[in-house]
């Protein structure tokens, strides 16, 4: 037990690559309860990493480290914060789910597919808890492999040209940042005598910034270009409207839910306090950008005949509150951002899962095949109405929270452009209640409709969590926030902490801080 | 007139560390040796003999030079045209690896290509003494007698698809376009004796070291040629135009041994002799600023020029030549990262292993799945191959995903280490071009995957069927190419050990 207690995180991490493995063993009809298995597994060992995490603990807790590649500084350390903990929890979280959700999509190559989902779920867990940053990239860019099968596998007709585009926009992107590691591991030998990729150890080297050819400014663009391609960012968006309709449905679901939150994790553990100079001159641009990808996404979703498309340029919009909030830098903002993304991947997670069931039944997602299915399925229709309700932010409900924070934070840093992202609230409501009136009210125009079935067993049981957690985050939000915010704090008093950060409003909101989360 | 030596009879007579340092020659020497006269017992079918003896000579090679390696003593042999170093110890080992695994894919193959001669296996021999001489030459003309011994053996393996127009094709286009580079590098050669005194190449260093004046048009001139000869054996543009069509042509397993011990051998002694003449140290600030200049634009070329090109390919075979293209641009990097970061040549070397692993890898691939005459080796045969076979694809997978630079592969730890010391010797627009670059690869190398796993099978191709010796050696491959990815500590502290050497 001592050796457990010590790796508690490694074993997190590579229990799903392990049991993914075996499970090649296992019968092909059988292998879809050896991954459900598997995940909720996971999900249980995640619960424990859950319950000894403490509050007020320190920076980095459940620390883990061992030598890797010890002449070029690299090393195998594992740790997680507030802000690693709810991303590791949304994942082992959504991982049953999602696998759950596949049993009767996928009939195809079933073993593959299933080994694939966990053996993702390794990379994602190992991305969010590494804090090397080599480490951090190896798993960042093993994520892509397992994404790039399942969408070309068992994607729709157009797999194949959706999952090359998926995989080259976000290596081209990540390839920069890999530029920009060499340099910061360059530049700690520079300034310490010795290479060293540690997050930790990078956070404190100094750069020069302030304006564009200088190495903070270039160094963030290099990792904002990692970023903000997974995030996705506009204008860097359009891999994601292809590969998230072109994969099936769990793949669309860890896309949304874990994938995309990736690039928000990046700038909130990397790029933000360790450019603090590099944020603060590319603010003003992020800020633009985020608020035109909050509009363009909710328009552009307006007009989609397809639910699923309609649903990816949601993510569109609503990943851009995430990128909005979180330059903003103020405290309330950018945990609102951090929400956000909680929400978003349950939300959006669970809008994946629905379209899924409907597809099933009726092979379309046209909206204009549908219509009146309330009267079909009434209790199909109930579930999308929550999640339809959370994912337009209504009051007691997770998404209400989220954008709450982020409008309200971000109005001290630019009150023009949150002005803005606003009425991208409105516009959201109207695809969103525009594209359930006409999928779930009115008569039953086609017969094809007449007959469809109801919700069955499983289906309601791998809805029922993602119902509860958007009524449980939508309800008592501090219960996620205490763990949260004190890391929330330590980033953005990092971030501004450093000298010469003269963003939007310069030095003087860190000296709001210590008065935020009252 | 100066005095020309007098061959002095002690020096003739060896020392025990020497004959010892000398055991990996004397042992592969002599199994060739052995090998070929093996070849002419008529009694009975020598094949067996033959493969098994080229077996046992790359094993006791191997062994013997690992022990060298760790023994990590530098002996200088024969009036220091030879030197027996972990440098040189380390790339035995890479050649005689790489000699035995071509062996055991060819021995099916050959059988099925009805050239089932044993002096393939001899040539084969010849073609890995070859490059162990060349990269512990330290003699120009030593580097010379070994080159023409190593290239001579591989013209011959390329054509060895006798009724194959193809192949002649190759061989003949190998032969004379690779005599006319050694013949330029010999000239170079002789410039650089008329420059200074001598063809070895530490005596030219020391040459220059003390009267830097002799650094005269002719040295630089000099060394531009002998550079040249091997900027055509790495094929790095512009002296790549042979490659495609002879990878293309030759014998599926003899291009993979091309592509791997060849470029080692070629790149390792371009290291030696590049070290000894003096880049990176002894050189004046002018001619090495030069040499940095022209290298750096010829990099980028190779790069571009291999990436974009292996765009269009559609036979697998040439798609890895341009590949291979790219990569030596990718070395040239190193090459160039290697004498201002502190890890020096260590990143190049642990590239050029990583690069022979796993495309040495993909070469066992293609000569299992290779139909009569090399034929069903263009992307639409591959369609499905991961329903027909799935371990062959998900190797393939793996070498293809190492080759594009994706974790957790050797082909991305090498990369990590060569760009890293290139952003540490300042090039970093050089780093950016060559990540791009690499981006650009990954397109070709996914498209394999996708034909591969996400098209579904035409027709019924003839089932191939792995001998055991190929699933041993493809199992091994797999296995080092991951284990270099995972755990890349050992394979960088090995290359420094062999590096230090120099």
């Amino acid at each position: 037990m001592a050796w457990f207690d010590t790796n508690l995180l490694s074993t997190l991490v590579f229990l799903p690559l392990l049991w993914a493995v075996i499970g090649l063993a296992v019968p092909a009809k059988a292998s879809r309860f050896w991954a459900a298995a598997g995940a909720l597994l996971t999900f249980g060992l995640s619960l424990l990493v859950y319950s000894r995490f403490q509050t007020d603990g320190a920076e980095f807790q459940l620390m883990e480290s061992a030598e890797w590649l010890p002449s070029l500084g690299i090393s195998y350390t594992l740790g997680i914060d507030g802000i690693s903990l709810w991303l590791i929890m949304l994942t082992t979280f959504l991982m049953p789910i999602a696998i759950i959700g596949s049993f009767s999509a996928i009939e195809q190559r079933v073993k593959e597919y299933y080994f694939l989902l966990l053996s993702l779920e390794t990379a994602m867990l190992g991305a969010f808890v590494s804090l090397d940053i080599f480490l951090f990239y190896v798993f960042w860019e093993a994520m892509l492999i397992p994404m790039y099968f399942m969408i070309g596998i068992w994607g729709g007709k157009e797999r194949i040209y959706a999952t090359m585009k998926f995989f080259l926009y976000t290596l081209v992107g990540s390839l920069l940042m890999l530029v920009a590691i060499f340099y910061l591991a360059y530049m700690h030998k520079q300034q310490f005598g010795s290479y060293s990729t540690l997050i930790t150890d990078l956070y404190k080297l100094q750069l020069e910034g302030g304006t564009f050819w200088t190495a903070q400014s270039l160094i963030f663009l290099a990792f904002a270009a990692a970023f903000a391609v997974k995030v996705p960012l506009f204008p860097l968006h359009t891999w994601l409207p292809d590969a998230h309709v072109q994969a099936p449905t769990a793949g669309s679901v860890i896309l949304a839910a874990i994938l995309l939150k990736m690039g928000g994790y990046g700038f909130m553990r990397i790029a933000f306090p360790m450019l603090p100079m590099g944020v603060a001159y590319f603010q003003l641009a992020f800020m633009v950008l985020a608020a035109i990808a909050i509009v363009y996404g909710a328009w552009v979703a307006m007009v989609q005949p397809d639910i699923k498309k309609l649903v990816a340029y949601s993510s569109v919009s609503h990943m851009g509150y995430v990128v909005l909030g979180l330059f903003a830098l103020d405290p309330i903002s950018v945990s609102g951002s951090y929400y956000q993304m909680l929400n978003h991947g349950v939300s959006t997670g669970a809008l994946f899962l629905l379209v899924g069931m409907i597809y099933e039944r009726r092979h379309t997602r046209e909206i204009s095949a549908f219509g009146g299915i309330t009267k079909v399925m009434p209790l199909f229709a109930l579930v999308f109405m929550i999640v339809t309700l959370s994912s337009v932010a209504l009051p007691g409900t997770n998404g209400f929270i989220g954008e709450f924070m982020i409008l309200l934070g971000s109005w001290k840093a630019n009150p023009g452009l949150t002005a803005i992202a606003t009425t991208g609230v409105i516009f959201g409501a109207v695809y969103m209640l525009w594209m359930f009136q006409r999928v779930m009210f009115g008569p039953v125009t086609d017969h094809h409709n007449e007959e469809l079935k109801d919700l069955n067993f499983r289906e309601l049981a791998i809805m029922t969590p993602l119902i509860a957690a958007i009524f449980a985050m939508g309800i008592y939000p501090n219960f996620f926030f205490s763990k949260l915010n004190p890391s929330i704090d330590r980033m953005i008093t990092r971030t501004m902490g450093k000298t010469g950060f003269k963003g939007l409003s310069g030095v003087a909101r860190a000296a709001t801080l210590p008065e935020s989360h009252s | 007139m100066p005095n020309l030596p007098m061959i002095n009879p002690q020096l003739l007579s060896m020392s025990p560390e020497q004959v010892q340092a000398l055991m990996p020659y004397f042992l592969v020497c002599g199994g060739t040796i052995i090998a070929l006269l093996a070849c002419v017992l008529r009694v009975l079918s020598p094949k067996w003999p033959v493969f098994l003896l080229t077996l046992a000579t790359c094993a006791v090679g191997i062994c013997s030079s690992i022990g060298l390696l760790h023994n990590g003593t530098s002996v200088t042999l024969f009036n220091s045209m030879m030197v027996s170093d972990p440098f040189a110890s380390f790339f035995n080992v890479l050649f005689l690896a790489s000699a035995a695994i071509t062996a055991m894919i060819s021995f099916r193959y050959l059988d099925r290509e009805k050239i089932q001669h044993p002096e393939y296996f001899v040539l084969l021999l010849f073609a890995a003494f070859g490059m162990m001489i060349m990269t512990s030459a330290t003699d120009l003309v030593m580097v010379f007698i070994a080159l023409e011994l190593m290239s001579l053996s591989v013209y011959a393996l390329v054509g060895f698809r006798r009724t194959d127009r193809r192949s002649n094709e190759a061989a003949m286009k190998y032969f004379i376009l690779g005599s006319a580079a050694s013949a330029v590098m010999l000239y170079g050669a002789a410039m650089l004796y008329g420059a200074t005194g001598s063809m070895e190449i530490h005596a030219i260093l020391q040459a220059i070291r003390t009267t830097p004046t002799l650094m005269t048009p002719l040295f630089t001139l000099g060394v531009w040629l002998v550079v040249a000869g091997f900027l055509f054996k790495v094929a790095s543009v512009p002296f790549h135009m042979w490659m495609p069509d002879v990878y293309e042509g030759a014998p599926a397993p003899v291009t993979g041994f091309m592509t791997t011990g060849l470029k080692a051998a070629a790149f390792a002694t371009f290291v030696r002799v590049f070290v000894s003449l003096g880049y990176g140290h002894a050189l004046t600030e002018t001619i090495q600023t030069h040499f940095h200049n022209i290298l750096w634009v010829i990099a980028v070329l190779t790069m571009a020029l291999g990436n974009f090109v292996a765009l269009t390919q559609t036979n697998l075979k040439r798609m890895l030549g341009y590949s291979s293209i790219a990569h030596t641009g990718y070395l040239l990097v190193g090459l160039i990262a290697g004498s201002a970061s502190d890890q020096g040549y260590a990143p190049m070397v642990v590239y050029l292993v990583a690069y022979s692993v796993m495309n040495l890898g993909a070469f066992i691939i293609l000569t299992v799945l290779a139909s009569r005459d090399d034929g069903g080796l263009n992307l639409p045969d591959l369609a499905g191959l991961s329903r027909r076979h799935p371990w062959l694809a998900f190797s393939m997978a793996v070498f293809l995903f190492s080759m594009a630079g994706i974790p957790p592969t050797a082909g991305f730890a090498a990369k990590y280490m060569i760009f890293s010391a290139g952003v540490q010797a300042g090039e970093i627009p050089l780093v950016v071009i060559s990540v791009l670059c690499s981006a650009v690869s990954v397109y070709y190398y996914l498209r394999v995957l996708v034909y591969m796993y996400m098209r579904d099978p035409v027709g019924s191709p003839a089932a191939s069927r792995m001998s055991a010796w190929s699933t041993v050696a493809l199992a091994a491959m797999v296995a080092m190419t991951l284990q270099i990815g995972i755990m890349p500590a050992r394979a960088l502290s090995a290359a420094k050990k062999a590096v230090t050497s120099l």
